[in-house]
């Protein structure tokens, strides 16, 4: 692996996100596991994947799947061993693929040896790791954010005759990062990890690490300090290493998380995302410019991490009340679908099965600036399943084949994680792996196409990005520009046929070549640049001055 | 097609920038900076509060202002560049301006609305007039949603209004139009009203858009339209009536624009107002009437004069050819009274209406002549009702315009044997 000397690789991979238990059970008890993982890795090779981020894996009992932890320093016995990940994890590398694990930093599981000694007594050594209180009214105003479940961010305990905070499940109680102590430990746990190969932290929930009266307990300057101090160390101890934020917040209060460079590598641009199943709707570049011009600069060796969904809900918590009733309207019209203040359901499903947006999509979230996140079965066009609860319907196992459980599993049905995908839509016999290897027209064959030629530039990852503004608001036009390299990307958001005069006198001289074909169009010139796009169709042009 | 012509290039290209909308709203100008401003505004408003989700497209006719009617216009977009603080938009909002020969209330910016509308498809359309000072956001809702929602394809508005404004309309437009197309419509050739794409496009592909009508009175077509053809048609209360510190508008053109309209319009709609029987009310979405009657100041003795001048002017070259004997000898024998003693009865002035009307049927003498000769006579009714109602309530003044419309249906008989030329 080339870490020291490609510090920045985050800016230029393809991010593959699974599920250990989801993706492929090794031992047929119908869980997904690291010998499983690793067996795939050659589909996420041949994918063209360059990092996979793995969810929560440690052991925990699984009543948040796994973002519950109950032990650091461990794999959960259903995903395999500490042997079994070491093993996938070098695998990985051989592959050039890195490996992000996920860092639950704000919070445990109530069934940790940390919190199981924290309530015991008052004057216990662990007191101090988690936050507690004799009232439920410290820090008012601080919102809920499992809106659907919890009624308060204080949990009573009867064990201990007090409450704790918790800003999640009342099962997970939030660590005191006030006490050096578990600052302390938390980073010996990521030493551990990283002493073993990983390559990246998604660092869970950080904007709620600090909690102080009288504030929203998000964002404190202490958070940031805290952020810092880690990210200080890994540096010295293990360059060419990532941090990658989860803070699901606006543009201007997710850019203090970069620091000056010196804090998180990388984070997720959360409003963005919502914004780019709006605009299809409205069929109108609006609410992607607009957010887009809001975000503000970051610093050169920082990124952002672009995704169209993921494990959770598609979060409706940074858009406008109208915005998220439209959003609601548009694409949860059952309330079913509906979830903490989001939308439980994958992409393809959300864009009605349908090729053309799912590409015009995935094409975006290729080519806006930032790193892009494929979920797991989002590149065969996996389905939904809104009726296992929470999110599980977004998690259902990977689909292989149209054989025995989809070929995830040898186990029977009955004793899967989760029941498989079975409508004639998106069930497992019509929708999977190997049924799209048999033909080049299939999508996943386009993703690995897509993925290539995304990987071909190096201006997608690291260039700039300048808007143009044509007259026709349903064209959303960019060029990204890195050093001498530019490249002209043109997305109709519209169901139909649309014409757009694009100004493209600064780039006078060049000759476009369509980058999927590597066919020529005509040079620039004085006059505006007529394309005529397709329903949802989008090009991507290299510009060439010969 | 005939109403690409009127689409110059760089508007032509601007509208396909637009694509297909839902709602499209025009507002002709002409030199209206002091008050357009205020006016697209508050149509915006209207748009994003009461229809955030709709696609939608102001249209500017302009004649050609000098002092930046468009530019005000262009400046109330909502782009990606362009928002102004305090406004949350879901969708783009654009602002076009194209100009347009003739004034804004020829025919040639409602031809331009018309036009642009079947273009884009819109389902519904309305207008503002550009110096509707009293116009609030809510009057596009008012306006919009009984087509858009409900079906509706022509909505005209009601108005709060002084008991002595909108003389023309409560003593001639209202009560005609309503004894002779069956529909009670108070404010029919208003300059707020809205319709459906059903509508427009059916107005748009007429074969009427070269006639001198056309041009002075487009607006009011459109309804007459409307109500002789298989058209849903209602009244929304939208509020106070004012206009802005220009001069007021000019007796001889608003007659021409609306009854002279009104009068054109008979001939093609001849099989729907003969026929029509009893008038019924239309659907009328909040108040149907609210009158004001603090005291104003009116110069009645002007009317007297105006009156008693125009009809010695008339008599001989254009009322004696037109008006029956004994409608003459009678304009004549009231004509001679002193102020304090004229009274344009309602009898008379609907015998003069209908022998007006049908000899612009049967085109006596020069149309225009005709409508021209309406001016003096409206002046000696006008009078007759601010002396007849000066100290009038609402109620009062209600009574008395219902009175008004029942003369106006009762004596429709007459109208139609003058018509077949029974008289």
């Amino acid at each position: 692996m080339q870490a020291p000397q490609d510090a920045l690789w985050y800016k230029d991979a393809i991010i593959y996100q699974v599920h250990v238990k989801s993706f492929y059970d090794s031992n047929a008890d119908g869980i997904g596991d690291f010998r499983g993982l690793a067996q795939r890795l050659d589909y996420l090779q041949d994918l063209g994947v360059n990092a996979v981020w793995l969810m929560p894996f440690f052991p925990s009992p699984l009543r948040d799947d796994g973002y519950d932890i109950a032990d650091y320093y461990s794999v959960h016995p259903n995903y395999g061993t500490i042997d079994d990940f070491k093993v996938f994890l070098d695998a990985a590398h051989e592959r050039g693929i890195r490996v992000i694990i996920e860092m639950v930093l704000n919070h445990t599981s109530d069934q940790h040896a940390w919190f199981q000694e924290s309530r015991k007594t008052r004057d216990n050594p662990r007191r101090d790791w988690y936050v507690w209180s004799e009232t439920d009214t410290r820090y008012k105003g601080t919102r809920i954010i499992f809106l659907d479940t919890e009624l308060s961010n204080w949990a009573w305990d009867p064990v201990s005759k007090e409450y704790y905070w918790h800003r999640f499940f009342s099962h997970q109680p939030d660590l005191n990062y006030d006490n050096p102590a578990v600052r302390e430990e938390m980073w010996t746990v990521m030493k551990f990890w990283l002493d073993m190969g990983v390559d990246a932290f998604r660092l869970d929930a950080v904007p709620y690490l600090v909690e102080r009266e009288g504030t929203n307990c998000e964002n404190l300057p202490e958070t940031h300090a805290i952020i810092k101090e880690l990210r200080k160390k890994l540096d010295a101890n293990y360059p060419g290493r990532m941090l990658l934020a989860e803070a699901n917040q606006w543009p201007a209060d997710l850019r203090p998380y970069f620091g000056d460079g010196d804090e998180f590598n990388a984070a997720f641009h959360f409003p963005l995302m919502p914004r780019m199943f709006m605009a299809l709707k409205l069929e109108d570049r609006k609410p992607v410019t607009e957010i887009l011009q809001q975000t503000p600069e970051i610093p050169p060796n920082c990124q952002w991490c672009l995704f169209l969904r993921n494990h959770d809900e598609l979060t409706l918590e940074m858009v406008t009340d109208m915005e998220r009733d439209y959003m609601y309207d548009e694409y949860a019209k059952d309330k079913g679908m509906r979830l903490n203040l989001g939308i439980r359901r994958r992409l393809a499903p959300l864009l009605d099965n349908d090729r053309r947006r799912i590409e015009l999509m995935t094409g975006m979230l290729m080519s806006l600036p930032g790193t892009p996140i494929v979920y797991y079965g989002d590149e065969i066009g996996m389905g939904d399943n809104v009726n296992l609860g929470d999110r599980n319907g977004v998690r259902t196992p990977m689909q292989w084949d149209g054989g025995w459980n989809g070929g995830f599993s040898a186990a029977d049905p009955e004793s899967l994680y989760s029941p498989l995908m079975l409508n004639p839509v998106y069930g497992y016999q019509a929708i999977n792996v190997q049924s799209q290897k048999r033909f080049d027209h299939s999508l996943l064959f386009w993703m690995k196409r897509m993925i290539k030629v995304r990987k071909s530039q190096a201006v997608f990852g690291r260039g700039s990005i300048e808007f143009l503004y044509p007259a026709n608001h349903r064209i959303l036009a960019y060029v990204r520009q890195l050093d001498r390299d530019a490249v002209l990307v043109v997305n109709n958001l519209s169901s139909s046929a649309q014409a757009v005069e694009l100004d493209l006198r600064r780039y006078k001289g060049n000759i476009l070549i369509e980058m999927f074909g590597r066919n020529i169009f005509p040079r620039i010139g004085e006059l505006p640049y007529l394309l005529t796009l397709g329903p949802y169709q989008f090009f991507w042009f290299r510009l060439r001055r010969i | 097609m005939p109403e690409e012509s009127i689409l110059t290039d760089d508007f032509l290209r601007e509208l396909m920038n637009v694509g297909e909308v839902d709602i499209l709203i025009g507002i002709a100008t002409c030199n209206d900076a002091k008050t357009a401003g205020d006016v697209i505004l508050a149509v915006r408003a209207g748009l994003l509060k009461c229809f955030p989700r709709q696609r939608a497209v102001i249209i500017n006719a302009d004649c050609g202002s000098q002092d930046g009617t468009p530019d005000l216009v262009r400046a109330a977009s909502i782009s990606d560049m362009r928002q102004g603080p305090n406004v949350h938009a879901l969708r783009t909002l654009h602002c076009v301006s194209t100009q347009v020969p003739g004034d804004p209330h020829g025919g040639a910016a409602l031809h331009t609305f018309l036009a642009a509308a079947d273009l884009l498809r819109a389902s519904t359309c309305a207008v503002f007039a550009p110096d509707s000072t009293a116009i609030e956001p809510e009057w596009v809702e008012r306006l919009v949603r009984p087509v858009l929602r409900d079906n509706f394809d022509l909505v005209t508005p009601l108005y709060r209004r002084h008991k002595f404004d909108a003389l023309l309309v409560r003593n001639l437009l209202y009560p005609m139009t309503r004894a002779l197309y069956g529909r009670r419509l108070r404010e029919p050739y208003a300059l707020d009203f809205a319709f459906s794409g059903k509508l427009g496009s059916y107005f748009l592909g007429r074969d009427l858009w070269t006639e001198d009508s056309v041009q002075t009175g487009a607006e009011t077509l459109l309804t007459t339209s409307a109500l002789g053809g298989d058209f849903r048609v209602a009244q929304s209360f939208l509020g106070e009536r004012t206009r802005g510190e220009g001069s007021p508008p000019d007796l001889v053109s608003a007659i021409r624009r609306t009854a002279g309209a009104l009068f054109w319009s008979l001939d093609g709609n001849y099989p729907a107002w003969s026929n029509a029987k009893e008038s019924q009310p239309v659907t009328t979405i909040g108040a149907e009437h609210e009158i004001s009657v603090e005291p104003m100041r009116v110069d009645r003795t002007r009317l007297y004069e105006l009156f008693v001048r125009g009809v010695s002017e008339l008599i001989e070259p254009v009322l004696k050819p037109i008006l029956s004997p004994a409608t003459l000898a009678e304009l004549q024998r009231i004509t001679a009274l002193p102020e304090e003693s004229l009274r344009y009865s309602g009898e008379l002035w609907v015998q003069t209406i209908y022998e007006f009307a049908a000899s612009y049927h049967k085109s006596v003498i020069s149309r225009d002549h005709i409508i021209q000769a309406l001016a003096p006579l409206y002046r000696g009714r006008a009078f007759t009702f601010l002396v007849e109602n000066s100290d009038a309530t609402a109620d009062d003044i209600e009574n008395y315009v219902e009175a008004l419309c029942l003369t106006f249906e009762h004596m429709k008989p007459s109208l139609l044997q003058m018509w077949a030329g029974e008289k």
